[in-house]
């Protein structure tokens, strides 16, 4: 508990009676905080009807306020779809006549049938050139038009050193993208009986928003295995063996005689999510505003029972709700407060309030707003953002974006002499939530943090561990801030950040920077761009937002995946030929990748 | 990091670490609701107070044409910040006159070359090199006066020499400051020469003058650095800082404000400096670098000087120029805890009876030399 002090001076007795009345009266925060971080909600997953109740709770507190929906909208909430998750929809494997139980799609398949014959290519490991490492299943097989077989993993007996570096090209999604570069219709996964799960089929991971990668892959069972190998002469066993001293003479071989049927289906689970989003138009006749708007926002989805995979929490907890009492209970419980202030204040700009769903699963809700957004996005003065605002440590908070407008400074130092936070400032706008969306759309913005902690991401992140006191001191911060916004007859100019490194998504060890941020958000064939960093490569190249990325350095993009593991194969400072396409036309130009600082 | 009223010392010679008993207090048990006051520009700091506790005075480099510190006075009221230097050339150390409109800070717009000084800073910045800060004594400096109701200003020194570190006594008669004139006032021996070159400092000493800038006379004379002086809240002591000769170690030191009885209050074996009495009048908080050379953290010890002094403050990087408000309840001093080498302005409650227990419980002063 943090002690007042009465103080004597004048400045001070204006602090001293705030200090009073956080004490004396309720917190404004809390009621908000309980109701979307209860049991009821269960941890809000995107889609699911803990969304829905959440919504229902923000659009109840919203009509309080007398907040509208957005003009020319219906409703609060505005859907949004996106892919949940995947399953096996019945796929198969026929050899000389099918063989039950014995298949199931890998989750980034494509849907189809496929026949042909067969070839074993080894591990299915293609370590780019870059490397100077020589090791290409492919590298005496042809496979046009073939079904590939290939095991899981990387060769089991290889030393440390060459496991480092196979491993990096061992993804199911690598080996797949590999075969299809190669020109196979199909991919047979194996694991084989000197591996680990010998025998196995792999499982569905959790995949979200992607579309299948171009090729129909599945894995199958040790005794379709056994089956598959039967022709040749050799088990699959002595085979394996063969290859994994990852000796990279050894060569994969045709299966003779072995046709293949291959039915693969996935289930792309689709749901909708929902933003909910609404305005408190202005009060005050607006002249000439040239931004006649100002936006806060949060994300209110969180991680339900940890179904995506996103969880921190041990086995034990993580199925368990996840509250997500800070995580964003509190930045949503913020916002509502603010616009609640605002609400009873006369007001130059409407204020824009956004509740995004989907962030969690990455910035999808957000992300879908800006795709489509209602109003011109250039018509946003500024967008402020709260996500993770009810743990303050020792009077800390971090304002994260600054760099996105001149005009933050000057601001922030006036607003935070009431206020009285010690601010730590990052100028970086490529944050890891929805402040990131509203950067790529050049509107200038801040985003509102106290910090990490030990349950951030775990079902104990719960509502009794939020320091109400200090999340209404934000909210009155922020709503400070906003309405200097709302006066200032200008508004703040946006400045682009150039960003020090890639955003998530990239694979550690990847050494070059396109400077591209991928949209994570849709299923388009191909990269879609949300934005380029300021300076970079992509910029330079002359990609911007919109552009879609089919192709680079001679390989096909269907995905980000794709993308990541094309990255590996670029040069330092050689430019590489990148096919992209901008309203709809295929447009060529070369990109000279930068080292990645 | 600001050296003003300090003025340090471009030599990196590594401070024999001194190790130091753990007090058993923390920072929080005397600083609470930390707050950082400036955001805005390259670095900020020497807060001095308005005797109504409403307004702090401060050095800031904010704004575009000029790279070097600029007087500043922020209402803590309104949020509101306003220049009152001429924005022209450097600044530094502004203090709040007592009973009157008037601040006084030291500046170097005179000097037709301030511009010009100005340009090559920027083109240097811009350039992308980088050099280590230093404050650079510049001789144009002399001290004036600002009228905050006639935005009038009166120049109070005329010396060659930097004339800078000012600060007026409770009743506002009198200005204490720093001066280097004495490098130029006289003949100096070949020895003389090349230390004013390498380490100007070495010259500065104590002055007084009267509010109107009559009657300046020197109370120090001691080789090595004297600087930083401040009236006691009482008015009958200045509390200042000496350098040795070499300009490495100083210490905390009081005399009467006609130079006599000076009295040295800490042997600290370390960079002391920027010494300011509490408005009780029953300690001296000042900065250290006591536990490493770069690492600067605030102390305070008692005003006899008979207790080893305490450490106050416990976060990385700089931690110096600490001054009490006039109730004593909250303390503004320059710090760079938020990060990157540059100074900021911070203000916190002060717990002024946690801070007497801690000087209570201090063991006795141990003698740095062994």
């Amino acid at each position: 508990m943090k002690r007042r002090f009465l103080l004597s001076s004048a400045i001070c007795a204006i602090s001293a009676a705030a200090f009073l009345s956080a004490a004396d009266t309720p917190s404004r925060t809390r009621r908000h905080v309980e109701a979307l971080a209860s049991t009821k909600l269960e941890g809000r997953l995107a889609g699911s009807n803990g969304e829905r109740l959440a919504s229902d709770y923000l659009i109840a507190e919203l009509r309080k306020m007398g907040a509208r929906p957005l003009p020319g909208q219906k409703d609060f909430r505005l859907p949004f779809e996106f892919t949940a998750g995947t399953k096996d929809g019945g796929s198969t494997i026929a050899l000389a006549s099918e063989m039950p139980g014995g298949a199931r799609a890998l989750s980034f398949s494509d849907n189809g049938d496929v026949t042909g014959p067969v070839v074993f290519a080894g591990y299915g490991i293609v370590v780019p050139e870059s490397q100077d490492f020589g090791y290409d299943s492919y590298a005496t097989l042809d496979v046009k038009d073939k079904v590939v077989v290939v095991l899981r993993y990387f060769p089991e007996d290889a030393d440390q050193k060459t496991r480092g570096i196979l491993a990096r090209y061992a993804d199911l999604r690598y080996k797949a993208m590999a075969a299809r570069q190669h020109g196979a219709k199909a991919m047979i996964v194996l694991t084989g009986p000197r591996s680990p799960n010998a025998g196995e089929l792999a499982p569905i991971t959790f995949d979200t928003a992607l579309a299948g990668s171009g090729i129909v892959a599945i894995s199958v069972t040790g005794a379709v295995g056994q089956a598959l190998f039967a022709s040749s002469g050799k088990t699959v066993e002595e085979a394996q063996k063969a290859l994994d001293s990852a000796n990279p003479h050894v060569a994969g071989f045709e299966l003779p005689g072995v046709t293949a049927g291959v039915h693969a289906a996935v289930v792309r689970e689709k749901r909708t999510g929902n933003n909910v989003v609404a305005y408190l138009p202005a009060t005050v006749p607006a002249t000439t505003l040239a931004k006649p708007w100002v936006a806060i926002g949060a994300h209110y989805d969180h991680l339900g029972h940890g179904e995506a995979g996103n969880t921190l929490a041990d086995k034990a907890d993580a199925n368990k709700i996840h509250f997500g009492a800070d995580d964003n209970a509190s930045g949503s419980s913020a916002v509502l407060d603010i616009a609640a202030t605002l609400a009873r204040q006369p007001r130059r700009r409407n204020v824009l309030i956004g509740f995004w769903s989907g962030e969690e699963l990455g910035l999808i809700g957000s992300a879908a707003f800006a795709a489509a957004p209602p109003l011109p996005l250039d018509a946003l003065a500024a967008y402020l953002n709260f996500d993770m605002v009810g743990r303050m440590q020792d009077n800390k908070l971090t304002v994260q974006a600054t760099g996105t407008s001149p005009a933050w400074a000057k601001l922030i130092e006036q607003t935070n002499i009431a206020a009285g936070f010690d601010l730590l400032l990052q100028t970086d706008p490529y944050q890891p939530t929805d402040v990131s969306t509203f950067n790529s759309s050049g509107v200038p913005c801040l985003s509102f943090f106290t910090g990490t902690h030990a349950d951030y991401h775990k079902p104990s992140d719960t509502a009794d561990k939020i320091d109400y006191e200090d999340l209404d001191r934000v909210a009155d911060f922020a709503a400070a801030i906003v309405r200097r916004l709302e006066d200032g007859a200008e508004a703040p100019q946006f400045t682009k950040v150039e960003q020090q490194t890639q955003p998530g998504g990239g694979r550690a060890g990847t050494r070059v920077f396109t400077g591209t941020i991928p949209d994570y958000s849709t299923d388009v064939k191909g990269l879609l761009l949300s934005g380029v960093i300021g300076g970079g490569p992509a910029e330079q190249a002359g990609l911007r937002k919109g552009d879609i990325i089919v192709e680079i350095s001679g390989q096909t993009i269907a995905n980000i995946y794709d993308y990541t593991y094309a990255l590996d194969v670029l040069k330092i400072g050689q430019p590489t030929k990148v096919i992209y396409v901008r309203e709809g036309k295929r447009v060529e130009t070369m990109l000279t990748p930068a080292a990645r600082k | 990091m600001n050296f003003f009223r300090i003025a340090i010392v471009t030599l990196v010679l590594a401070t024999p670490a001194f190790s130091q008993q753990p007090s058993g207090y923390q920072e929080r048990d005397f600083l609470t609701r930390v707050r950082r006051l400036t955001v805005e520009g390259r670095r900020a700091g020497e807060g001095y107070w308005s005797p109504d506790g409403r307004r702090l005075v401060f050095q800031s480099e904010r704004e575009p044409g000029n790279p070097f510190y600029q007087i500043y006075v922020l209402d803590l009221g309104s949020g509101e910040t306003t220049r009152i230097s001429p924005g022209l050339g450097k600044t530094t150390c502004a203090f709040f006159r007592p009973g009157t409109d008037e601040i006084e800070f030291a500046s170097t717009h005179a000097d037709p070359k301030s511009k010009q000084y100005q340009d090559d800073e920027l083109a240097f910045r811009a350039s992308g090199k980088e050099r280590r800060y230093a404050w650079d004594y510049d001789p144009e400096m002399d001290i004036y006066a600002y009228n905050e109701k006639t935005k009038a200003m009166k120049r109070l020194t005329t010396a060659r020499g930097y004339d800078a570190e000012g600060s007026y006594s409770p009743d506002g008669q009198w200005i204490v400051f720093t001066s280097m004139r004495d490098a130029y006032n006289r003949t100096l021996t070949d020895a003389e020469k090349k230390q004013l070159e390498t380490d100007p400092s070495y010259f500065a000493e104590i002055y007084i003058m009267r509010a109107d800038g009559s009657g300046q006379k020197r109370l120090t004379t001691a080789v090595g650095y004297d600087g930083g002086p401040f009236f006691t809240q009482d008015g009958k002591k200045i509390v200042w800082r000496r350098f040795d000769e070499k300009g490495l170690i100083a210490d905390v030191w009081m005399m009467n404000p006609d130079g006599t009885d000076q009295r040295q209050i800490t042997d600290f074996g370390s960079m002391s400096w920027a010494p300011y009495m509490h408005p009780s009048g029953q300690y001296i908080i000042f900065a250290s670098n006591k536990l490493g050379f770069e690492n600067f953290e605030l102390f305070m010890v008692d005003t006899e000087g008979k207790k080893e002094p305490v450490r106050v403050t416990y976060s990385d990087g700089f931690d110096g120029l600490p001054v009490p408000s006039p109730d004593g309840k909250q303390l503004a001093w320059t710090s760079s805890r938020s990060g990157g080498a540059a100074g900021q302005l911070f203000l916190a409650q002060w717990n002024h009876e946690k801070a007497l227990e801690a000087i209570r419980n201090a063991p006795p002063r141990k003698s740095s030399k062994k």
